[in-house]
Protein backbone atom coordinates (compact mmCIF):
# COMPACT_ATOMS: atom_id res chain seq x y z
CA UNK A 1 0.00 0.00 0.00
CA UNK A 2 1.34 3.44 -0.94
CA UNK A 3 1.88 5.96 1.80
CA UNK A 4 0.24 9.37 1.58
CA UNK A 5 3.54 11.16 0.68
CA UNK A 6 4.02 8.93 -2.35
CA UNK A 7 0.40 9.44 -3.40
CA UNK A 8 0.75 13.22 -3.07
CA UNK A 9 3.90 13.19 -5.21
CA UNK A 10 2.17 11.08 -7.87
CA UNK A 11 -0.77 13.46 -7.79
CA UNK A 12 1.53 16.49 -8.17
CA UNK A 13 3.40 14.85 -11.09
CA UNK A 14 0.08 13.99 -12.68
CA UNK A 15 -1.14 17.58 -12.18
CA UNK A 16 2.06 18.92 -13.75
CA UNK A 17 1.65 16.60 -16.75
CA UNK A 18 -1.77 18.12 -17.38
CA UNK A 19 -0.72 21.70 -16.61
CA UNK A 20 2.11 21.95 -19.17
CA UNK A 21 -0.17 21.37 -22.21
CA UNK A 22 -2.77 23.64 -20.53
CA UNK A 23 -0.14 26.36 -20.12
CA UNK A 24 0.90 26.10 -23.77
CA UNK A 25 -2.70 25.99 -25.06
CA UNK A 26 -3.65 28.99 -22.93
CA UNK A 27 -0.56 30.95 -23.97
CA UNK A 28 -1.06 30.21 -27.65
CA UNK A 29 -4.79 31.01 -27.55
CA UNK A 30 -4.27 34.44 -25.93
CA UNK A 31 -1.28 35.41 -28.12
CA UNK A 32 -3.07 34.43 -31.36
CA UNK A 33 -6.21 36.24 -30.19
CA UNK A 34 -4.26 39.42 -29.36
CA UNK A 35 -2.51 39.41 -32.75
CA UNK A 36 -5.76 38.80 -34.67
CA UNK A 37 -7.51 41.57 -32.69
CA UNK A 38 -4.63 43.96 -33.44
CA UNK A 39 -4.54 43.06 -37.14
CA UNK A 40 -8.25 43.88 -37.37
CA UNK A 41 -8.42 46.89 -35.05
CA UNK A 42 -5.07 48.38 -36.18
CA UNK A 43 -4.95 50.43 -32.99
CA UNK A 44 -1.49 49.79 -31.60
CA UNK A 45 1.09 49.20 -34.33
CA UNK A 46 0.25 52.21 -36.55
CA UNK A 47 0.36 54.50 -33.49
CA UNK A 48 3.69 53.01 -32.41
CA UNK A 49 5.20 53.49 -35.87
CA UNK A 50 3.99 57.09 -36.14
CA UNK A 51 5.38 57.97 -32.69
CA UNK A 52 8.66 56.15 -33.38
CA UNK A 53 9.10 57.87 -36.74
CA UNK A 54 8.38 61.23 -35.15
CA UNK A 55 11.05 60.68 -32.47
CA UNK A 56 13.63 59.57 -35.06
CA UNK A 57 12.74 62.44 -37.40
CA UNK A 58 13.04 65.10 -34.65
CA UNK A 59 16.38 63.76 -33.38
CA UNK A 60 17.77 63.48 -36.91
CA UNK A 61 16.58 66.96 -37.83
CA UNK A 62 17.90 68.56 -34.62
CA UNK A 63 21.31 66.93 -35.00
CA UNK A 64 21.68 67.72 -38.69
CA UNK A 65 24.60 70.14 -38.39
CA UNK A 66 26.29 68.20 -35.57
CA UNK A 67 26.16 64.74 -37.19
CA UNK A 68 29.84 63.83 -37.22
CA UNK A 69 31.27 60.29 -37.37
CA UNK A 70 31.55 60.22 -33.58
CA UNK A 71 28.17 61.84 -32.82
CA UNK A 72 26.08 59.71 -35.23
CA UNK A 73 26.34 56.40 -33.29
CA UNK A 74 25.54 58.20 -30.01
CA UNK A 75 22.46 59.92 -31.46
CA UNK A 76 21.42 56.75 -33.31
CA UNK A 77 21.56 54.66 -30.12
CA UNK A 78 19.59 57.34 -28.24
CA UNK A 79 16.99 57.56 -31.01
CA UNK A 80 16.48 53.80 -30.97
CA UNK A 81 15.99 53.43 -27.22
CA UNK A 82 13.82 56.54 -26.88
CA UNK A 83 11.60 55.31 -29.73
CA UNK A 84 11.38 51.76 -28.31
CA UNK A 85 10.69 52.98 -24.80
CA UNK A 86 7.87 55.40 -25.59
CA UNK A 87 6.28 53.39 -28.40
CA UNK A 88 6.54 50.26 -26.26
CA UNK A 89 4.77 51.93 -23.36
CA UNK A 90 2.06 53.15 -25.70
CA UNK A 91 1.46 49.59 -26.94
CA UNK A 92 1.61 48.03 -23.52
CA UNK A 93 -0.87 50.49 -22.04
CA UNK A 94 -3.37 49.18 -24.62
CA UNK A 95 -2.70 45.50 -23.94
CA UNK A 96 -5.07 45.32 -20.96
CA UNK A 97 -7.25 48.27 -22.00
CA UNK A 98 -8.51 46.13 -24.90
CA UNK A 99 -9.60 43.49 -22.36
CA UNK A 100 -11.81 46.02 -20.58
CA UNK A 101 -14.34 46.35 -23.41
CA UNK A 102 -17.38 44.06 -22.98
CA UNK A 103 -15.84 42.76 -19.74
CA UNK A 104 -13.47 40.48 -21.69
CA UNK A 105 -11.02 40.48 -18.78
CA UNK A 106 -13.64 38.60 -16.71
CA UNK A 107 -13.76 35.99 -19.47
CA UNK A 108 -9.99 35.52 -19.15
CA UNK A 109 -10.03 35.44 -15.36
CA UNK A 110 -12.91 32.94 -15.31
CA UNK A 111 -10.89 30.49 -17.43
CA UNK A 112 -9.06 27.71 -15.57
CA UNK A 113 -5.68 29.32 -16.18
CA UNK A 114 -2.96 30.23 -13.77
CA UNK A 115 -2.78 34.08 -13.60
CA UNK A 116 0.89 33.77 -14.56
CA UNK A 117 -0.17 32.22 -17.88
CA UNK A 118 -2.27 35.28 -18.69
CA UNK A 119 0.71 37.53 -17.84
CA UNK A 120 3.14 35.48 -19.95
CA UNK A 121 0.75 35.48 -22.91
CA UNK A 122 0.27 39.25 -22.72
CA UNK A 123 4.04 39.71 -22.31
CA UNK A 124 4.81 37.58 -25.38
CA UNK A 125 2.16 39.39 -27.44
CA UNK A 126 3.77 42.70 -26.45
CA UNK A 127 7.26 41.37 -27.27
CA UNK A 128 6.02 40.30 -30.73
CA UNK A 129 4.43 43.72 -31.29
CA UNK A 130 7.61 45.56 -30.25
CA UNK A 131 9.76 43.21 -32.38
CA UNK A 132 7.68 44.09 -35.45
CA UNK A 133 8.10 47.76 -34.57
CA UNK A 134 11.87 47.29 -34.15
CA UNK A 135 12.09 45.55 -37.53
CA UNK A 136 10.55 48.69 -39.09
CA UNK A 137 12.43 51.34 -37.11
CA UNK A 138 15.98 49.90 -36.89
CA UNK A 139 16.74 50.02 -40.66
CA UNK A 140 15.33 53.56 -40.81
CA UNK A 141 17.54 54.74 -37.93
CA UNK A 142 20.59 53.02 -39.45
CA UNK A 143 20.02 54.78 -42.76
CA UNK A 144 19.02 58.15 -41.22
CA UNK A 145 22.08 58.33 -38.96
CA UNK A 146 24.40 56.55 -41.41
CA UNK A 147 25.34 53.93 -38.82
CA UNK A 148 27.74 51.07 -39.28
CA UNK A 149 26.91 47.99 -37.22
CA UNK A 150 30.53 47.21 -36.30
CA UNK A 151 29.53 44.64 -33.69
CA UNK A 152 27.52 42.49 -36.10
CA UNK A 153 23.83 42.13 -36.85
CA UNK A 154 23.33 39.06 -34.68
CA UNK A 155 24.62 40.83 -31.58
CA UNK A 156 22.50 43.89 -32.43
CA UNK A 157 19.37 41.71 -32.71
CA UNK A 158 20.21 40.02 -29.38
CA UNK A 159 20.64 43.36 -27.54
CA UNK A 160 17.42 44.76 -29.03
CA UNK A 161 15.53 41.62 -28.06
CA UNK A 162 16.84 41.78 -24.49
CA UNK A 163 15.85 45.46 -24.27
CA UNK A 164 12.47 44.63 -25.78
CA UNK A 165 11.88 41.90 -23.17
CA UNK A 166 12.86 44.25 -20.33
CA UNK A 167 10.57 47.06 -21.51
CA UNK A 168 7.69 44.63 -22.15
CA UNK A 169 8.01 42.74 -18.84
CA UNK A 170 7.66 45.91 -16.75
CA UNK A 171 5.20 47.63 -19.12
CA UNK A 172 2.85 44.62 -19.22
CA UNK A 173 2.74 44.35 -15.43
CA UNK A 174 2.01 48.04 -14.94
CA UNK A 175 -0.56 48.04 -17.73
CA UNK A 176 -2.41 45.35 -15.77
CA UNK A 177 -2.03 47.36 -12.57
CA UNK A 178 -3.47 50.48 -14.21
CA UNK A 179 -6.29 48.82 -16.12
CA UNK A 180 -7.38 46.20 -13.62
CA UNK A 181 -7.18 48.30 -10.48
CA UNK A 182 -8.23 51.83 -9.80
CA UNK A 183 -4.73 53.27 -10.27
CA UNK A 184 -4.47 56.43 -12.34
CA UNK A 185 -3.24 55.93 -15.91
CA UNK A 186 -0.52 58.56 -15.74
CA UNK A 187 1.20 56.51 -13.07
CA UNK A 188 2.13 53.85 -15.62
CA UNK A 189 4.62 55.94 -17.54
CA UNK A 190 6.21 57.46 -14.44
CA UNK A 191 6.73 54.20 -12.56
CA UNK A 192 7.77 52.22 -15.63
CA UNK A 193 10.32 54.82 -16.72
CA UNK A 194 11.86 54.93 -13.24
CA UNK A 195 12.06 51.12 -13.05
CA UNK A 196 13.52 50.85 -16.56
CA UNK A 197 16.25 53.43 -15.94
CA UNK A 198 18.80 50.89 -14.61
CA UNK A 199 18.23 48.76 -17.72
CA UNK A 200 18.73 51.68 -20.08
CA UNK A 201 22.35 52.16 -18.95
CA UNK A 202 23.72 48.76 -20.12
CA UNK A 203 21.30 48.81 -23.09
CA UNK A 204 22.70 52.15 -24.30
CA UNK A 205 26.27 51.01 -23.60
CA UNK A 206 25.74 47.83 -25.68
CA UNK A 207 24.38 49.80 -28.67
CA UNK A 208 27.26 52.30 -28.48
CA UNK A 209 29.72 49.39 -28.62
CA UNK A 210 27.86 47.77 -31.51
CA UNK A 211 27.80 51.06 -33.45
CA UNK A 212 31.54 51.52 -32.85
CA UNK A 213 31.28 54.57 -30.56
CA UNK A 214 32.86 52.75 -27.60
CA UNK A 215 35.38 49.99 -27.10
CA UNK A 216 33.69 46.79 -26.04
CA UNK A 217 36.29 45.69 -23.51
CA UNK A 218 36.99 46.98 -20.01
CA UNK A 219 40.64 47.87 -20.66
CA UNK A 220 39.73 50.00 -23.67
CA UNK A 221 37.14 51.93 -21.71
CA UNK A 222 39.73 53.60 -19.51
CA UNK A 223 40.79 55.69 -22.47
CA UNK A 224 37.23 56.90 -23.18
CA UNK A 225 36.51 60.30 -21.68
CA UNK A 226 33.17 61.51 -20.39
CA UNK A 227 31.31 58.20 -20.40
CA UNK A 228 29.64 58.95 -17.03
CA UNK A 229 27.24 56.25 -15.84
CA UNK A 230 28.13 54.11 -18.83
CA UNK A 231 31.65 53.54 -17.46
CA UNK A 232 30.04 51.56 -14.65
CA UNK A 233 28.96 48.87 -17.13
CA UNK A 234 32.55 48.00 -18.03
CA UNK A 235 32.34 45.85 -21.15
CA UNK A 236 29.96 44.52 -23.81
CA UNK A 237 29.65 41.07 -22.19
CA UNK A 238 28.92 42.76 -18.85
CA UNK A 239 26.25 44.92 -20.51
CA UNK A 240 24.59 41.82 -21.96
CA UNK A 241 24.88 40.17 -18.55
CA UNK A 242 23.12 43.11 -16.86
CA UNK A 243 20.35 43.01 -19.48
CA UNK A 244 19.90 39.27 -19.01
CA UNK A 245 19.78 39.69 -15.23
CA UNK A 246 17.28 42.58 -15.45
CA UNK A 247 15.03 40.58 -17.79
CA UNK A 248 15.19 37.44 -15.65
CA UNK A 249 14.41 39.37 -12.45
CA UNK A 250 11.53 41.38 -13.89
CA UNK A 251 9.92 38.58 -15.90
CA UNK A 252 9.90 36.28 -12.85
CA UNK A 253 8.89 39.02 -10.39
CA UNK A 254 6.10 40.30 -12.68
CA UNK A 255 4.88 36.75 -13.31
CA UNK A 256 4.60 36.24 -9.55
CA UNK A 257 3.12 39.69 -8.82
CA UNK A 258 0.48 39.47 -11.54
CA UNK A 259 -1.62 37.09 -9.43
CA UNK A 260 -1.69 39.64 -6.61
CA UNK A 261 -2.67 42.49 -8.96
CA UNK A 262 -5.68 40.69 -10.41
CA UNK A 263 -6.75 39.30 -7.05
CA UNK A 264 -9.29 42.04 -6.39
CA UNK B 1 -23.37 20.19 -2.83
CA UNK B 2 -22.74 21.82 -6.20
CA UNK B 3 -22.23 25.16 -4.46
CA UNK B 4 -21.40 25.83 -0.86
CA UNK B 5 -21.04 29.44 0.27
CA UNK B 6 -19.93 29.73 3.87
CA UNK B 7 -19.94 32.91 6.02
CA UNK B 8 -19.00 35.29 3.20
CA UNK B 9 -18.40 38.90 4.23
CA UNK B 10 -17.25 41.75 2.03
CA UNK B 11 -16.73 45.43 2.78
CA UNK B 12 -15.95 48.11 0.19
CA UNK B 13 -13.89 50.76 1.98
CA UNK B 14 -16.15 51.26 5.01
CA UNK B 15 -19.45 50.04 3.57
CA UNK B 16 -20.34 46.42 4.38
CA UNK B 17 -21.81 44.81 1.23
CA UNK B 18 -22.15 41.20 2.37
CA UNK B 19 -22.67 40.27 6.02
CA UNK B 20 -21.99 36.58 6.58
CA UNK B 21 -23.79 34.89 3.69
CA UNK B 22 -24.37 31.13 4.00
CA UNK B 23 -25.86 29.35 1.01
CA UNK B 24 -25.84 25.73 -0.16
CA UNK B 25 -27.24 24.77 -3.55
CA UNK B 26 -27.47 21.04 -4.40
CA UNK B 27 -26.88 19.59 -7.87
CA UNK B 28 -29.74 20.07 -10.31
CA UNK B 29 -31.29 23.01 -8.45
CA UNK B 30 -31.76 26.55 -9.72
CA UNK B 31 -31.77 29.35 -7.16
CA UNK B 32 -33.12 32.79 -7.97
CA UNK B 33 -31.48 35.51 -5.89
CA UNK B 34 -33.50 38.73 -5.72
CA UNK B 35 -32.65 42.06 -4.21
CA UNK B 36 -32.74 45.76 -4.98
CA UNK B 37 -29.77 47.59 -6.50
CA UNK B 38 -26.89 47.65 -4.03
CA UNK B 39 -28.17 44.64 -2.07
CA UNK B 40 -24.93 42.77 -2.85
CA UNK B 41 -26.17 40.27 -5.49
CA UNK B 42 -23.50 40.94 -8.12
CA UNK B 43 -20.78 41.12 -5.45
CA UNK B 44 -21.81 37.70 -4.19
CA UNK B 45 -21.77 36.26 -7.71
CA UNK B 46 -18.33 37.73 -8.41
CA UNK B 47 -17.02 36.22 -5.17
CA UNK B 48 -18.50 32.82 -6.08
CA UNK B 49 -16.84 33.11 -9.52
CA UNK B 50 -13.47 33.91 -7.95
CA UNK B 51 -13.38 37.36 -9.55
CA UNK B 52 -13.47 39.11 -6.18
CA UNK B 53 -11.79 38.16 -2.92
CA UNK B 54 -14.08 37.99 0.12
CA UNK B 55 -12.92 39.49 3.42
CA UNK B 56 -13.96 36.29 5.20
CA UNK B 57 -15.60 32.99 4.37
CA UNK B 58 -15.21 30.38 1.68
CA UNK B 59 -16.82 29.22 -1.56
CA UNK B 60 -16.68 25.59 -2.70
CA UNK B 61 -17.81 24.47 -6.13
CA UNK B 62 -18.30 20.69 -6.37
CA UNK B 63 -16.11 20.45 -3.28
CA UNK B 64 -13.27 22.58 -4.70
CA UNK B 65 -12.42 25.82 -2.92
CA UNK B 66 -12.43 28.75 -5.37
CA UNK B 67 -9.44 30.37 -3.61
CA UNK B 68 -7.19 27.38 -2.95
CA UNK B 69 -8.10 25.24 -6.00
CA UNK B 70 -9.17 27.91 -8.51
CA UNK B 71 -8.38 25.94 -11.67
CA UNK B 72 -10.44 22.89 -10.61
CA UNK B 73 -13.31 25.07 -9.37
CA UNK B 74 -13.33 27.26 -12.50
CA UNK B 75 -13.54 24.21 -14.81
CA UNK B 76 -16.93 23.51 -13.20
CA UNK B 77 -18.16 27.08 -13.48
CA UNK B 78 -19.82 29.10 -16.23
CA UNK B 79 -20.90 32.72 -15.90
CA UNK B 80 -23.21 35.12 -17.67
CA UNK B 81 -22.78 38.68 -16.49
CA UNK B 82 -23.94 42.17 -17.53
CA UNK B 83 -21.12 42.19 -20.08
CA UNK B 84 -20.94 39.76 -22.99
CA UNK B 85 -17.19 39.02 -22.56
CA UNK B 86 -17.01 38.97 -26.39
CA UNK B 87 -14.17 40.59 -28.33
CA UNK B 88 -15.78 43.03 -30.80
CA UNK B 89 -13.09 42.42 -33.44
CA UNK B 90 -13.64 38.63 -33.47
CA UNK B 91 -16.54 36.81 -35.10
CA UNK B 92 -19.07 34.80 -33.10
CA UNK B 93 -17.28 31.60 -34.13
CA UNK B 94 -13.83 32.99 -33.25
CA UNK B 95 -15.01 34.19 -29.85
CA UNK B 96 -16.33 30.72 -29.03
CA UNK B 97 -13.24 29.01 -30.46
CA UNK B 98 -11.03 31.22 -28.28
CA UNK B 99 -13.02 30.36 -25.15
CA UNK B 100 -12.98 26.66 -26.10
CA UNK B 101 -9.17 26.76 -26.34
CA UNK B 102 -8.89 28.41 -22.92
CA UNK B 103 -10.96 25.60 -21.40
CA UNK B 104 -9.37 22.84 -23.50
CA UNK B 105 -12.81 21.71 -24.75
CA UNK B 106 -12.57 18.35 -26.57
CA UNK B 107 -14.18 18.16 -30.07
CA UNK B 108 -14.15 21.95 -30.14
CA UNK B 109 -15.92 22.56 -33.43
CA UNK B 110 -18.62 19.95 -32.75
CA UNK B 111 -19.44 21.51 -29.39
CA UNK B 112 -19.43 25.04 -30.85
CA UNK B 113 -21.83 24.02 -33.63
CA UNK B 114 -24.12 22.37 -31.08
CA UNK B 115 -24.24 25.60 -29.02
CA UNK B 116 -24.59 27.88 -32.05
CA UNK B 117 -27.64 25.86 -33.10
CA UNK B 118 -29.07 25.83 -29.56
CA UNK B 119 -28.62 29.58 -29.14
CA UNK B 120 -29.95 30.39 -32.62
CA UNK B 121 -26.64 31.94 -33.67
CA UNK B 122 -25.74 29.65 -36.59
CA UNK B 123 -26.56 32.28 -39.23
CA UNK B 124 -24.53 34.91 -37.34
CA UNK B 125 -21.42 32.76 -36.81
CA UNK B 126 -19.25 34.73 -39.26
CA UNK B 127 -20.44 38.14 -38.01
CA UNK B 128 -18.16 40.17 -35.79
CA UNK B 129 -19.38 40.66 -32.23
CA UNK B 130 -19.14 44.44 -32.75
CA UNK B 131 -22.21 44.42 -35.01
CA UNK B 132 -24.41 42.13 -32.92
CA UNK B 133 -27.47 43.45 -31.08
CA UNK B 134 -27.73 43.28 -27.28
CA UNK B 135 -29.95 40.18 -27.52
CA UNK B 136 -27.56 38.35 -29.86
CA UNK B 137 -24.58 39.29 -27.68
CA UNK B 138 -26.41 37.84 -24.70
CA UNK B 139 -27.00 34.61 -26.63
CA UNK B 140 -23.29 34.53 -27.46
CA UNK B 141 -22.49 35.04 -23.75
CA UNK B 142 -24.75 32.10 -22.88
CA UNK B 143 -23.12 29.87 -25.50
CA UNK B 144 -19.71 30.87 -24.16
CA UNK B 145 -20.72 30.12 -20.57
CA UNK B 146 -22.02 26.63 -21.48
CA UNK B 147 -19.16 25.73 -23.85
CA UNK B 148 -17.16 23.64 -21.38
CA UNK B 149 -20.24 21.89 -19.91
CA UNK B 150 -20.06 23.56 -16.47
CA UNK B 151 -21.76 22.01 -13.45
CA UNK B 152 -22.66 25.43 -12.03
CA UNK B 153 -23.98 28.37 -14.01
CA UNK B 154 -23.89 31.86 -12.51
CA UNK B 155 -26.24 34.29 -14.23
CA UNK B 156 -26.20 37.96 -13.24
CA UNK B 157 -29.37 39.68 -14.50
CA UNK B 158 -29.51 37.41 -17.57
CA UNK B 159 -32.85 38.80 -18.87
CA UNK B 160 -31.77 42.46 -18.99
CA UNK B 161 -32.27 43.95 -22.45
CA UNK B 162 -33.74 40.81 -24.02
CA UNK B 163 -36.87 40.81 -26.16
CA UNK B 164 -39.70 38.31 -25.63
CA UNK B 165 -38.34 35.65 -27.99
CA UNK B 166 -34.83 35.83 -26.59
CA UNK B 167 -36.19 35.65 -23.04
CA UNK B 168 -38.21 32.52 -23.85
CA UNK B 169 -35.17 30.96 -25.53
CA UNK B 170 -33.05 31.71 -22.48
CA UNK B 171 -35.63 30.20 -20.12
CA UNK B 172 -35.68 27.06 -22.29
CA UNK B 173 -31.87 26.87 -22.17
CA UNK B 174 -31.84 27.29 -18.37
CA UNK B 175 -34.56 24.68 -17.86
CA UNK B 176 -32.74 22.21 -20.10
CA UNK B 177 -29.49 22.88 -18.23
CA UNK B 178 -31.14 22.11 -14.88
CA UNK B 179 -32.92 19.04 -16.27
CA UNK B 180 -29.52 17.70 -17.36
CA UNK B 181 -28.27 17.98 -13.76
CA UNK B 182 -26.78 21.49 -13.86
CA UNK B 183 -27.04 23.99 -11.01
CA UNK B 184 -27.93 27.66 -11.45
CA UNK B 185 -27.42 30.66 -9.21
CA UNK B 186 -29.23 33.54 -10.85
CA UNK B 187 -29.83 37.15 -9.86
CA UNK B 188 -32.76 39.04 -11.29
CA UNK B 189 -35.14 41.89 -10.61
CA UNK B 190 -37.88 40.10 -12.54
CA UNK B 191 -39.04 37.54 -9.99
CA UNK B 192 -41.75 36.16 -12.32
CA UNK B 193 -39.13 35.22 -14.92
CA UNK B 194 -36.79 33.99 -12.20
CA UNK B 195 -39.43 31.68 -10.77
CA UNK B 196 -40.07 30.20 -14.23
CA UNK B 197 -36.51 28.82 -14.20
CA UNK B 198 -35.83 28.31 -10.51
CA UNK B 199 -37.22 25.97 -7.86
CA UNK B 200 -35.82 28.07 -5.06
CA UNK B 201 -35.88 31.79 -4.32
CA UNK B 202 -33.84 33.91 -1.94
CA UNK B 203 -33.91 37.63 -1.16
CA UNK B 204 -30.77 39.56 -0.33
CA UNK B 205 -31.28 42.78 1.61
CA UNK B 206 -28.37 45.07 2.53
CA UNK B 207 -25.91 42.19 2.50
CA UNK B 208 -28.02 39.64 4.41
CA UNK B 209 -30.34 36.87 3.24
CA UNK B 210 -33.82 37.69 4.53
CA UNK B 211 -35.69 34.92 2.68
CA UNK B 212 -34.71 31.50 1.38
CA UNK B 213 -37.66 29.36 0.29
CA UNK B 214 -38.67 26.66 -2.19
CA UNK B 215 -40.93 27.72 -5.06
CA UNK B 216 -43.75 25.42 -3.86
CA UNK B 217 -43.72 27.17 -0.50
CA UNK B 218 -44.48 30.60 -1.98
CA UNK B 219 -47.32 31.79 -4.17
CA UNK B 220 -45.41 32.91 -7.28
CA UNK B 221 -47.79 35.76 -8.21
CA UNK B 222 -48.15 37.01 -4.66
CA UNK B 223 -44.41 36.77 -4.11
CA UNK B 224 -43.77 38.85 -7.25
CA UNK B 225 -46.23 41.53 -6.11
CA UNK B 226 -44.92 41.56 -2.53
CA UNK B 227 -41.33 41.77 -3.79
CA UNK B 228 -42.24 44.68 -6.07
CA UNK B 229 -43.84 46.58 -3.17
CA UNK B 230 -40.82 45.83 -0.99
CA UNK B 231 -38.39 46.98 -3.74
CA UNK B 232 -40.35 50.22 -4.25
CA UNK B 233 -40.34 50.85 -0.51
CA UNK B 234 -36.60 50.32 -0.30
CA UNK B 235 -35.65 52.54 -3.24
Amino acid sequence: MKDSGETNLESQISDLRFRIPDLWLGLRAIIVKDIVVELRARQVLPTMVVLGMLIVFILRMASDSALTDTAAPVLGAAALWVAFLFSGLLAQERSFASEQQNGCIDGLLLAPLDPGTIYLAKLLANVIMLTIFEAIVVPIVIIAFDLHVAGGWFRLAAVLLLGNLGISSVGTLFSAAVQLTRTRGSLLSIVVLVILMPMMIPATFALLVLFGAMPGEAQGLASVQGTGALAFVGSFPAAVGYLLAFDAIFVVASWLLFGLIIDD
Amino acid sequence: MALNVCSITKTFVTRPVLRGIDLAVPEGQALCLCGINGAGKSTLLRIVAGLLRPDNGSVRIDGHDIRSEPEKAKRRLGMISHASMAYPELTVLENLAFAARLYGVPDRMGRIEELLTGAGLMSYRHDRAAILSRGLLQRLAIARALLHRPALLLADEPFTGLDGDSTERLITIFNRFVRDGGTILMTTHDTRLGLRCCRRVAVLDRGSLILDAMKEDVDANRFADDYLSYARGMS
